[in-house]
């Protein structure tokens, strides 16, 4: 176990240097620097390069690459220049709604998604085995942003059962003393139920709309492995030990299935990320990732660039930790 | 250490079952919480609740240069002279009295008893910083500019006294010190750098104090116990909830999670709410705004350069109808840089082009400047900067100006990064700009476009020495009557030169919901929603 963990976290490092790398050099192909986006219309041409000069932006991209894998070194994300927000505020601020919004769509995904794949797999070729096989498909094939803008349509404005956006209404945002900056749960820290029911209400579109995403995987994934399962030696040993199917389903079958469904779950988180951009523009969710289309349109290197570092440090870690997980339940893997 | 298969299922079940209950335990509504903020009826004074899609940066004076920072520091900090609401001329605010003792030194005398949020007294060192500090500092994103090419220093002459002495005599220097950019801070501020903009270091002295502040979510401003000066305000607090988008901004008003909800809703939303906003207890409030539209012709650029050509194009446009169809009428025609509103406005295009369209005279133009028709020509637009409505806009212009066969418009355009690069280095023939003033004075609308060193610098290839002269006359004139004429005499002269044509003002549009009122009286050239004027105390 100490040789595999070893090796793994020998890994991690390249892996990181690599993300480091791409976010830097991708970040500099982009067009425009916060400078010229902000003031590229008020100021003449040689006071605008002179401001440029001065925040650094016309040094060469090796001088700036290094400096920037330096900060990193130091967990110095820098502060973004469009409104001189440190980036650790930023994330420790609008984390806390992506992580509410992720938790929330894996719950649904997990929730909703292992019964139905388990019980397709129970039940393979029948008539709900098909409509569960078409139901993942099509969740898993729709785009977010199109499955978010019909569900606002519907719920928002059609029905006008939930709301369209945000982590909660103003008045409960301004009532609710921010402790964990996850607003559900500084509602129930702070005792208010109204507020709390609204946050529920508020986050209930944006956590299905994510979580149908990662079920569609889930869906597909637990009934071909579990359904594969089903057919082998032992289980069929099993059955004619008596064992009743509902055990053999859900303590023999899906035992050996999480090797599988841990590690696709592990990599859903990295198109959690991706889709939780999607969704929270599409919900006005106030998460990292709204806030990073937000840098973006301003041109903020600084803080697209903290943000992005942030995250690929986030799912180089979440690889590492699913690899040790994995190893914690099936001992073959670490072999 | 390792764990057995059941630990393992047992910790993972633990940590289900937590992350369920975290989603699952949804209060019945009577958790017994905090009800949320209201205030009670019969006149008292309740939050104020705002929503906007606009991005706010910092709060520091000496890093904010746009209209959303500059809105909190309008109503969180005091300058020495402000401008009143429906007013256009400077007024005392956190000074008692200012005035030029020479043409190049400006005095300042501040009120007694004036304090900062924190309860520490402000005093004339505390005005040197905000200067010197703006200034040193000279941030990329901030406006020192609207300063540094005027002061040459600023003392301290006693507690209460401030000396400004410049570089050259300018008369708009009272209205530089209107802006927010003028916001006096404390002498702690950092002197180097910018100060973080959180509810704690955030200490200025107006009528409202920061009590939150995530700019991806909500800002609140509460009453600043320690405020002095003439503000009334008319609501307990402010709470500003920020949106990503316009149609949630709209969706949030016709529900009521927002009480006014202002810049910006697009041109449909503004319908939608005009005609079907009274159902949902929305009305729609409109003021003349500040913010302008023009075409830029390069005028080094054949066939720009030959003033007749440009002549042309102003004598063929209908402002009228690009307001009424791209618009909706959330605009309105304007016939000099100058919006209407302001001091010395006049309409010189118009009187020299009319407000129809007149194909003769432009043809007749185009045969005295003896080119060949239809003349082909390039325009470019920026709607990813200046809104999808721009496109609809430049539409209509290239439908005008082709509609007598003297132009051949072609269209086109590219992402704003390139199209900034593009016209400063003077590529295209004629383009789209947009301005807000810096602060309302008319000379903001004149010297940065017909100025030698105009902003524009090669895309527009303008240099006029009479321009220069009328401009140099009107920013020293100590006589406001004389300086008014000069101004109006510049105005007539550049309509007939002709070197960009103005399109149309905007208009500044909230949507209201019923029982909130003094929205209007904020809606003025200052462009800047002044949040103690509204009145919520007969909100529903």
């Amino acid at each position: 176990m100490r040789q595999y963990l070893l090796v793994r976290l020998g890994l991690v490092i390249p892996n990181i240097f690599v993300l480091l790398t791409l976010v830097f050099l991708l970040l500099r192909v982009a067009p425009g620097d916060p400078i010229s986006a902000a003031l590229g219309g008020r100021l003449p041409p040689e006071v605008l390069a002179e401001r440029r000069a001065a925040a650094g932006y016309d040094r060469p991209l090796i001088v700036q690459y290094f400096d920037y894998l330096g900060d990193v070194l130091r967990f110095d994300l820098g502060t973004a220049v469009s409104d001189n927000r440190p980036v650790t505020t930023i994330l420790s601020i609008n984390g806390g709604a992506t992580i509410s919004l992720a938790v929330s769509a894996i719950i649904i995904a997990i929730v909703i998604g292992l019964p139905l794949g388990l019980l397709a797999a129970r039940y393979r070729n029948s008539v709900f085995d098909v409509v569960v096989r078409i139901f993942g498909i099509l969740t898993y094939a729709a785009p977010v942003f199109f499955v978010g803008v019909i569900a606002i349509t519907i719920f928002t404005g059609m029905l006008g059962w939930l709301p369209s956006g945000q982590q909660a209404g103003p008045i409960y945002q301004a009532t609710v003393e921010a402790k964990t900056n996850i607003f559900l749960l500084d509602a129930l820290l702070a005792g208010n139920g109204e507020a709390f029911v609204d946050g529920v209400e508020h986050i209930i579109m944006p956590a299905v709309t994510l979580g149908l995403l990662v079920m569609g995987v889930l869906v597909r994934m637990i009934r071909v492995n579990v359904a594969q399962t089903l057919r082998d030696d032992y289980v069929e040993a099993a059955r004619a030990r008596g064992i009743p199917e509902r055990r053999v389903v859900f303590h023999h079958a899906f035992r050996n299935a999480m090797v599988p469904f841990v590690t696709v779950l592990g990599l859903q988180v990295a198109l959690l990320l991706s889709g939780a951009i999607l969704t929270e523009s599409t919900f006005s969710w106030p998460g990292v990732g709204s806030e990073l289309v937000r840098y973006i349109n301003a041109r903020d290197y600084v803080a697209v660039q903290g943000i992005m570092t942030m995250v690929a440090l986030a799912v180089t870690l979440i690889s590492f930790l699913i690899d040790l997980v994995n190893a914690l339940i099936d001992p073959r893997v670490r072999y | 250490m390792r764990l057995s298969w059941g630990r393992k299922a047992m910790v993972l079940a633990a940590g289900s079952a937590l992350a369920l209950a975290l989603a699952a335990c949804g209060g019945d509504g009577n958790g017994g919480g905090a009800a949320p903020t209201s205030g009670s009826s019969g006149g008292e004074q309740k939050p104020l609740v705002f929503g906007t899609t606009d991005a706010f940066g910092t709060v520091d004076p000496a890093g904010s240069y746009d209209n959303p920072g500059w809105e909190i520091l309008y109503n969180t900090g005091q300058t020495l002279l402000a401008i009143p609401p429906k007013g256009t001329q400077p007024e005392p605010d956190a000074a008692e009295k200012c005035d030029f003792s020479d043409p190049k030194t400006y005095v300042c005398t501040l009120r007694a008893g004036l304090k900062f949020s924190d309860g520490s007294a402000l005093d004339s060192a505390d005005v040197k910083t905000t200067f010197d500090r703006m200034i040193k500092i000279a941030d990329p994103n901030g406006p020192s500019s609207i300063f540094a090419d005027q002061l040459e220093t600023v003392e301290a002459t006693d507690a209460t006294t401030v000396t400004f002495k410049l570089k050259i005599a300018d008369t708009t220097w009272p209205y530089r010190l209107t802006t927010a950019a003028a916001t006096i801070v404390p002498s702690e501020y950092a002197q180097d750098k910018l100060q973080e903009s959180t509810p704690e270091t955030v200490i200025l002295s107006g009528v409202y104090k920061i009590e939150k502040y995530d700019p991806s979510q909500q800002i609140i401003l509460a009453p600043n116990e320690n405020y002095q000066g003439s503000k009334e305000r008319k609501n307990s607090k402010v709470l500003i909830q920020l949106f990503k988008d316009e149609a949630s901004l709209k969706t949030a008003v016709e529900s009521g999670d927002i009480q006014v909800a202002y810049r910006s809703l697009n041109p449909t939303l503004i319908k939608d709410l005009q005609d079907n906003g009274a159902a949902k207890g929305v009305k729609v409030v409109t003021g003349d705004g500040t913010g302008i539209s023009y075409l830029v012709f390069n005028n080094k650029k054949a066939p720009f350069d030959k003033k007749e050509v440009r002549q042309a194009a102003a004598a063929l446009l209908d402002r009228t109808t690009i307001a009424k169809l791209a618009y909706n009428d959330t605009v309105q025609p304007l016939y000099t840089m100058v919006p209407k509103g302001m001091d010395g406005h006049v309409e010189a295009f118009k009187d020299l082009y009319g407000d129809k369209p007149d194909p003769a005279k432009a043809k007749t133009l185009l045969q005295t400047a003896g080119v060949t028709t239809p003349l082909k020509v390039q325009m470019w637009y920026s709607p990813d900067h200046y809104g999808e409505a721009s496109a609809d806009m430049y539409q209509e212009i290239e439908r005008q100006l082709e509609a007598g066969g003297l132009f051949d418009i072609e269209l086109k355009t590219i992402a704003w990064e390139q199209y900034k690069e593009q016209y400063a280095a003077g590529a295209f023939q004629a383009f789209q700009l947009g301005w807000y003033p810096d602060f309302p004075d008319p000379d903001n609308y004149l010297s940065p476009f017909y100025a030698t060193n105009n902003f524009i610098g090669d895309g527009l290839g303008y240099s006029d020495p009479k321009a220069d002269e009328l401009l140099t006359s009107e920013k020293t004139e100590q006589d406001p009557a004389k300086r008014k004429t000069t101004m109006e005499e510049l105005q007539k002269y550049e309509a007939d030169v002709a070197p960009m044509i103005p399109i149309w003002q905007d208009k500044m549009i909230a949507a209201v919901r019923d029982g909130i009122t003094g929205v209007e009286e904020t809606f003025d050239p200052l462009y800047t929603f002044r949040f103690w004027l509204v009145d919520t105390s007969k909100a529903k």
